[in-house]
């Protein structure tokens, strides 16, 4: 039973930044239509950018996350700037295929820059464990999934309770019928890449401490993340979450009751059940539609 | 308030305006009446800056609009509904007027007295206000499209077709409520197909056919000249 416990928090925790990747993953999707294949880049850069800033950088924690986090957040602008508005006017299909450039443009400007000797970025609770029902648990865990609780909270408020997060959302589902009502239409759309690099920069950070920073961790998280939304319902934000958190479990738990070569197979069968079975996920009816 | 000279609108080699001039003064209501294809939809498109003008000019107060945004235009005053509502479909109601205050409110400033000028004059919109836009009829999409255009505070309002896919009664209705806002004063420029609830509010009217104005004249005189008559009010 504490073993099951620990699992399940630990495969929260896990989930939590499957989520977060996810989340970043859909809303660009939802406000570009661009399936950007350079999610799981996203959350490396910001593992490295705290690795960069804290490991390295010596910055104290708080001012080393604000300035990863203020790093990805110009990444993002540059991202809009650079990769998406050149392309914008191409086939979404040639966007796509720029992310996938870009992805491996990042992983090895991050090589070259760091080298492939792994990382481990401290956690402002290192040392620091938790008894829950005899379980002994990681404070870290807990924070990663309060964390990303509060995140999802102020995401939902953004886009359901304020005026820029609505103008976002009719951006996604009609660009010219926003541009009439004189919406910003690419501040908008930059500050979705900004909220996105953000948010995979915020899973980087939780990430870093339970994984070695490797220059390659991206691209199981890019797997898992998309995974999620197809589990979860492709470009849906509770789908996203929903199915983050269930692949967190689902890799931790069958790596502990079926065997760690299989660890995957649970995440990954269950996406081609969807695909085959119900292609729209969980939350089928798509809260974003583009009209 | 409103001037087009010369105008000359085209996509690609195919050009769609040749050389089209109307005005709209203050206060005015005016309808552009003429057959699917005639440049209607594509004329209101420039006007509002979606659609780009390869010759001529729009003047609007008396300053030319040139090369300005869509964006820039509508917080001059030009509040442009659409062909087809295009109403935005997830989300609510009051989402969808909310966002169409952008051209004027600040953080903060409340709206609430707009709002509220719109639901007395669409009250079904009150009555929906919390559901999704592509939850709702035809009719009262037209109704939310037009309210979101208001919500603008717009000094001239485009009008794209109001009555394209109603019932004739909820037709009728979307222009008894055209015609209160006109009575208020707004002035407005209406393209449709329906010649006969056009031309019941309008003060003047235009016949567009192939891109050219073939026919003006005061609304009255439209409704009793036979060119008309034979062509769009099919007696």
């Amino acid at each position: 039973m504490a073993d099951f416990i620990q699992l399940c928090v630990n495969g929260l925790a896990l989930g939590s930044v499957y989520a977060l990747a996810a989340i970043g993953f859909v809303i660009v999707y939802a406000a570009t239509g661009v399936v950007n294949f350079a999610a799981g880049q996203f959350v490396m850069l910001g593992t490295f950018a705290g690795v960069g800033m804290i490991t390295q950088g010596a910055l104290p924690l708080g001012l080393g996350y604000g300035a990863a986090l203020a790093a990805m957040a110009l990444f993002g602008v540059l991202f809009f700037v650079l990769v998406y508005l050149p392309l914008r006017k191409s086939p979404v299909v040639t966007i796509i295929i720029g992310t996938v450039a870009i992805g491996i443009v990042m992983q090895n400007a991050v090589l070259l820059s760091f080298g492939s000797w792994p990382f481990r970025l401290p956690s402002p609770l290192d040392g620091i464990m938790l008894q829950i029902g005899g379980a002994m648990i990681t404070a870290h865990a807990v924070m990663v999934v309060a964390v990303t609780a509060l995140l999802i909270g102020l995401i939902w408020l953004l886009f359901y309770r304020t005026a820029l997060g609505i103008g976002m959302r009719a951006v996604a589902q009609d660009v010219e019928a926003a541009r009439l009502m004189g919406l910003p239409v690419n501040r908008l759309l930059a500050l979705s890449w900004v909220l996105a690099a953000m948010l995979a920069g915020i899973a980087g950070l939780l990430l870093g401490p339970m994984w070695f920073a490797d220059v390659n961790m991206g691209d199981p998280i890019a797997l898992k993340a998309f995974a999620a939304t197809i589990i979860g319902g492709f470009g849906s934000l509770p789908g996203a979450i929903a199915g983050g958190l269930f692949v967190g479990l689902a890799e931790l738990l069958g790596a502990s009751y079926v065997s760690s070569a299989y660890k995957d197979l649970i995440a990954f069968g269950a996406m081609i059940l969807f695909l085959l079975v119900r292609p729209q996920g969980v939350f089928g009816e798509r809260i974003q539609d583009r009209g | 308030m409103l001037a087009a000279e010369d105008l000359v609108v085209a996509y690609g080699e195919n050009v769609v305006l040749h050389g089209l001039s109307i005005s709209v003064a203050a206060g005015e209501t005016v309808a552009l009446i003429g057959a699917n294809g005639a440049g209607k939809t594509t004329l209101l498109r420039t006007v509002s800056g979606l659609a780009p003008v390869r010759s001529g000019e729009i003047r609007f107060d008396g300053q030319p609009l040139g090369r300005r945004a869509a964006e820039a235009r509508v917080r001059l005053g030009i509040a442009h509904v659409p062909e087809g509502r295009r109403v935005f479909p997830g989300l609510t109601v009051a989402e969808n007027l909310i966002l169409g205050t952008t051209p004027w409110r600040r953080w903060g400033q409340s709206y609430a007295a707009d709002l509220d000028r719109v639901f007395d004059l669409f009250p079904r919109l009150r009555e929906r206000r919390g559901q999704l836009g592509w939850s709702l009829s035809g009719g009262e999409q037209q109704m939310l499209a037009i309210g979101r255009a208001l919500m603008a505070r717009p000094r001239m309002l485009l009008l794209d077709e109001p009555s394209l896919g109603l019932a004739p009664r909820l037709a009728e209705e979307v222009y008894e409520r055209i015609r209160e806002i006109a009575a208020a004063g707004l002035t407005i420029l209406v393209v449709e197909q329906n010649t006969v609830l056009a031309l019941a509010v309008a003060d003047r009217g235009y016949v567009l056919e192939n891109g050219r104005i073939v026919l003006a004249g005061a609304a009255a005189d439209l409704r009793q000249d036979v060119r008309v008559r034979q062509a769009y009010l099919g007696r």
